[in-house]
């Protein structure tokens, strides 16, 4: 009995291992074929090895778009879109979890019901308000429209629902008003809830593409997923150059996401079991 | 050390039947204000907006933006593209739900048996979901190429028929749902996972000493426990679902051989930013809003008649 | 609180700012006229540009250029549109001829400026003139212009024992045989994915080919536009297109990935851009040829391109925008710009300079799409072209698969367009 549960165990880690290395495969690729020359890339059969080590390619990439401007985008704008959406998060989750008001079901109706309209139906109406305002091609346009999220703020619904009431009790018996409770009480007793979902916000900023897709004109002011677009356009046969930019997009990700793996995992998971 | 001699005066204030504080009130109004405006401007007005334009026949290169009622409703109902890019969201989103919850079930469960290495492979699973669409579309759109592309090399190597992957109409859609699944299979794999550490080691071992099989502990017991966490991966998955825009607008620009490829979010964006036709795409934009809500309205109604708790 | 109340204080601070941005109107010029351009150029093609307006830049201390490349002729003019509702429209741009200067904006004001005696109208090659009209009448100035040119492997028709030089093809029926044998006797990578001929711009081709059969594509009558290519002579040519396919010669719906085979050495000839002539040259793994496009009824060449566009409406901005056209097409300027890119010279003067002479005698590719503009035409510009296009390549996309007939595919798209046109 036990040994065949030891064999079934050792094709279900095959299995997984098998799988694991499929995830992982064109990362992988990707690495190796930012090396690549032409001749490597039009070889046929297909060559998975570079013939040489050099980061020629990488170079073109900075010859071709801006890409230090579209990194240093990016990461500005994502800063600055998670900083606020935090903001907002923070704030409104407290509220829905510690005070009691008139049209609080409708406002958490409300916020769920935001989370159903996808991008699309609001970019028209945002884009022409957003033009109207001036703001197109400006930080402030790609910034602001995106500081809302539900996800973050029913996120941080279900971390603080689980602080202790106790701790509320003994901040409002020793005469603390709701905004310093929401201070010294709520945000001390979160900090890897609260880091948790910044990590979340900003790689969902970093990865966003149809906003800043048509809010963008200027090569001053793109990020780095539109950036990437135009090089597709500019070197559409040279699939190697695009490797490299694609190494040096996703590479930072990667390690970000290595290092704070285990809360991410857990957010998401505590987002799961309250649902 | 300062003692309260006295309870400080709660003032309350009575609204629509209901008592409420007023410190609270305050709080609140303050609190909400920049979430309040944000949701107004960044949904309410828009989506208002949307549904004025929906009657008009707003041109983007024309400026023009005359009423002409039912007009854009009328067309699409008779564009045969249009139901075509529904018929494609729908197929993509139904093949995509499925297989993307079974197989990250089959794999949430393996990874829950005694095997090592979990770290890793929970690692490497989840890998593709933090990674930017755009950048890792254009790896695949590699592996994708019928000529010079691994795929089929791979498959050629095993001695099994080559496919034009992208560009044929009959794999574009799969080769898309390929990579789409590549990406989200680990976000759903981690839900599952969290799902299944939560049933009480208790009970699986109460189950084991009353003589119950492997499969049985897993149908009886291990799955009905799971089925919250499966309609929330479901109702994510559907909303989710009907986000994908960046893969098919990198991958097949244009809407994919013979329109294939198209879905529901790729035509509202040809037609309002290709075509400048934001009139009509704003209707088609209320008829897909139409479609999401009445679809997770309906999962969740199916949802509420069968839940059990751990009770 | 702290933080809601800053986030606020931006929100409104943004908006503040934003709303701070208006131009202001002026009644006497500037000092300096700062203009905005947008061009839709890429690669090193692009650059080229770049370095001629930076060259006016620094000549006309007077005139102040800032100058963005809003990305490919698709989203370039989507930009534009949409900027021009908003106001944050740019001065002046290079973009590809389309829906923007469409009826809804009504601005011909080039067609006076062109009879500006410094540019010398006359000098301009007539379809080049075409391409630069709108429902007849001069609304852009024709600046990047190509065509496509029939670019061939010479190491596969070498294989194949083809002379493409003694012997080109002069119509498409000769020039399916040929291509018919380079596929039979050329594959010289011993690939399973070999093919004959292909285009990187199908929509392109099948327009010339129009053309090239007596057919206008679109005609005005009784003052309406109206599709003319579902008729017979259209047929033939989509009757035509669809044997590339049934007899293998082309593969079905791979335009996309036409310029990746040729690269990879899988493809004998293939319909491309004449500016691919400085991407590729050199730096292909093989012999790289070309030869003149051959016709049915005659031999013409559909053009397609971009042009420059003045957009903005204040008077001193206009007269700015002028003379950064007029230096851009001054003749050595723009034959310079058309030699480095593999554009077309727009000037009938530069075709017999010593300097285009000297250039065409060292590159034999360039010569080709040179002695293709005689024959050169533009069709008919309207309002829906662009809408029309995407018809074509769906239309094209359906006779490829064999989804519909050619006279099924041309009767929809022409029902869509005038559908579209009401």
């Amino acid at each position: 009995m036990a040994n065949k549960r030891k064999h079934t165990n050792i094709l279900i880690l095959l299995f997984l291992l098998v799988g694991s290395l499929a995830m992982i495969f064109p990362f992988v690729w990707m690495l190796l074929s930012s090396f690549k020359t032409v001749g490597d890339v039009y070889a046929y059969p297909p060559k998975w090895l570079p013939s040489s080590w050099n980061f020629s390619n990488y170079k073109k990439v900075f010859q071709m778009i801006p890409f230090a401007k579209y990194y240093f985008n990016s990461i500005f704008t994502s800063t600055a879109q998670t900083t606020l959406q935090l903001g907002l998060s923070v704030t409104t989750a407290y509220v829905l979890v510690v005070l009691t008001f008139p049209g609080k079901k409708f406002l958490n109706s409300l916020i769920r019901s935001t989370m159903f309209v996808p991008v699309i139906v609001t970019l028209i109406p945002l884009y022409l308000m957003v033009s109207k305002a001036s703001l197109i091609d400006t930080y402030a346009g790609i910034i602001l429209p995106q500081v809302f999220g539900a996800f973050t703020i029913f996120l941080l619904v279900s971390f603080f629902s689980s602080i202790p009431l106790v701790l509320f009790d003994s901040a409002k018996l020793d005469g603390c008003g709701y905004y310093r409770i929401l201070s010294q009480v709520v945000i001390p007793n979160s900090k890897s809830a609260i880091s948790t979902a910044m990590l979340f916000s900003f790689l969902g900023h970093w990865k966003s593409y149809t906003w800043p897709l048509i809010v963008t004109n200027k090569a001053t002011y793109r990020t780095l997923p539109i950036g990437m677009k135009y090089l597709v356009q500019e070197s559409s046969s040279e699939y190697q150059i695009m490797m490299a930019a694609s190494v040096m997009a996703i590479f930072p990700v990667l390690i970000v996401y290595l290092f704070f793996e285990k809360q991410l995992v857990k957010s998401i998971t505590l987002t799961g079991l309250k649902a | 050390m300062k003692e309260k001699l006295s309870t400080p005066r709660i003032h309350r204030a009575v609204i629509l039947g209901k008592s409420y504080e007023t410190e609270q009130l305050r709080a609140a109004v303050v609190l909400l204000l920049p979430t309040l405006v944000a949701i107004v401007l960044l949904f309410v007005m828009p989506v208002i907006q949307v549904v004025m334009y929906s009657f008009t026949n707003y041109n983007l290169t024309t400026g023009l933006k005359t009423y002409n009622g039912l007009n854009n409703y009328r067309y699409l109902f008779t564009d045969d593209r249009f139901f075509k890019a529904i018929r494609n969201t729908f197929t993509f989103a139904a093949l995509k739900l499925i297989i993307d919850t079974s197989l990250a079930l089959a794999i949430a469960l393996m990874l829950d048996s005694k095997i090592p290495f979990k770290k890793y492979l929970r690692s490497a699973f989840f890998a593709p979901v933090v990674v930017p669409v755009v950048a890792s579309s254009l790896i695949w759109i590699w592996f994708f190429d019928p000529g010079i592309g691994p795929f089929n090399q791979i498959l050629s190597v095993l001695g099994l028929p080559t496919s034009q992957w992208l560009y044929h109409e009959n794999t574009a859609l799969l080769s898309i749902l390929m990579f789409s699944i590549w990406k989200g299979l680990g976000y759903n794999v981690v839900l599952f996972l969290a799902g299944l550490q939560n049933i009480p080691q208790s009970y699986v071992e109460a189950a084991e000493v009353d003589g119950a099989k492997a499969h049985q502990v897993l149908f009886l017991i291990k799955l009905p426990l799971l089925r919250p966490i499966i309609s929330f991966v479901l109702m994510i998955g559907i909303i989710n679902t009907f986000k994908v825009f960046a893969e098919v607008n990198v991958m097949t620009p244009k809407g994919g051989p013979l329109y294939s490829t198209a879905l529901m979010v790729n035509y509202i964006y040809d037609t309002a930013f290709t075509s400048g036709k934001m009139g009509r795409a704003c209707s088609a934009s209320i008829i897909l809003f139409v479609i999401i809500f009445t679809l997770t309205i309906i999962q969740s109604k199916l949802d509420a008649r069968k839940s059990i708790t751990l009770e | 609180m702290k933080k809601t109340t800053v986030c606020v204080l931006i929100f409104v601070l943004a908006m503040a700012l934003g709303f701070a941005q208006g131009s202001k109107e002026t009644t006497t010029r500037p000092e300096v006229v700062k203009l905005q351009v947008w061009y839709a150029i890429s690669g090193a093609s692009g650059e080229q540009f770049l370095a001629l307006a930076k060259a006016f830049d620094a000549a006309r201390p007077d005139i102040e250029l800032e100058l963005t490349y809003s990305g490919s002729y698709a989203d370039t003019a989507t930009k534009v549109s949409a900027s021009l509702l908003s106001g944050n429209a740019p001065d002046t741009a290079i973009m590809a001829a389309g829906q923007l200067y469409t009826g809804g904006r009504n601005d011909y004001s080039m067609e006076n400026l062109v009879q500006d005696p410094d540019f010398n109208f006359n000098d301009i090659f007539k379809g080049m003139l075409e391409y630069g009209m709108f429902e007849g009448r001069v609304a852009a100035v024709p600046y990047g212009i190509s065509s496509q040119v029939l670019y061939y492997n010479k190491d596969i028709t070498d294989k194949a024992g083809l002379d493409l030089e003694k012997n080109p093809p002069a119509t498409w029926a000769e020039f399916f045989q040929i291509a018919k044998t380079a596929m039979q006797k050329g594959n010289i990578n011993n690939s399973s994915d070999f093919y004959g001929f292909d285009t990187s711009d199908g929509v392109w081709l099948f327009k010339s080919m129009l053309g090239q059969n007596g057919n206008a594509v679109v005609r005005k009558s009784g003052g309406k536009v109206g599709p003319v290519f579902q008729e017979s002579s259209g047929v033939e040519v989509a009757t035509f297109w669809k044997s590339l396919i049934d007899s293998k010669l082309m593969p079905a719906g791979q335009h996309n990935n036409a310029e990746k085979k040729f690269l990879a050495g899988n493809l004998a000839f293939i319909a491309a851009s004449s500016n691919r002539v400085t991407r590729w040259q050199g730096n292909t793994g093989f012999k790289l040829g070309a030869i003149m496009m051959p016709g049915f009824k005659n031999r013409s060449i559909a053009l397609g391109g971009n042009v420059g566009v003045i957009l903005t409406e204040d008077g001193f901005k206009r007269d700015a925008s002028w003379e950064l056209l007029k230096y851009l097409l001054e003749e050595k300027n723009h034959t310079a710009f058309a030699l480095s890119t593999g554009y077309l010279p727009v000037r009938k003067s530069a075709q017999n300079g010593p300097v285009v002479q000297q250039a065409l005698a060292a590159n034999p590719l360039y010569k080709v799409a040179f002695d293709q503009l005689n024959n050169a035409w533009a069709y008919y510009h309207f309002s829906e072209m662009g809408t029309m296009d995407a018809f074509f390549w769906y239309a094209l996309d359906e006779i490829e698969k064999n989804v519909l007939t050619p006279q099924a595919a041309l009767d929809k798209a022409a029902a869509s367009l005038i559908k579209e046109i009401e």
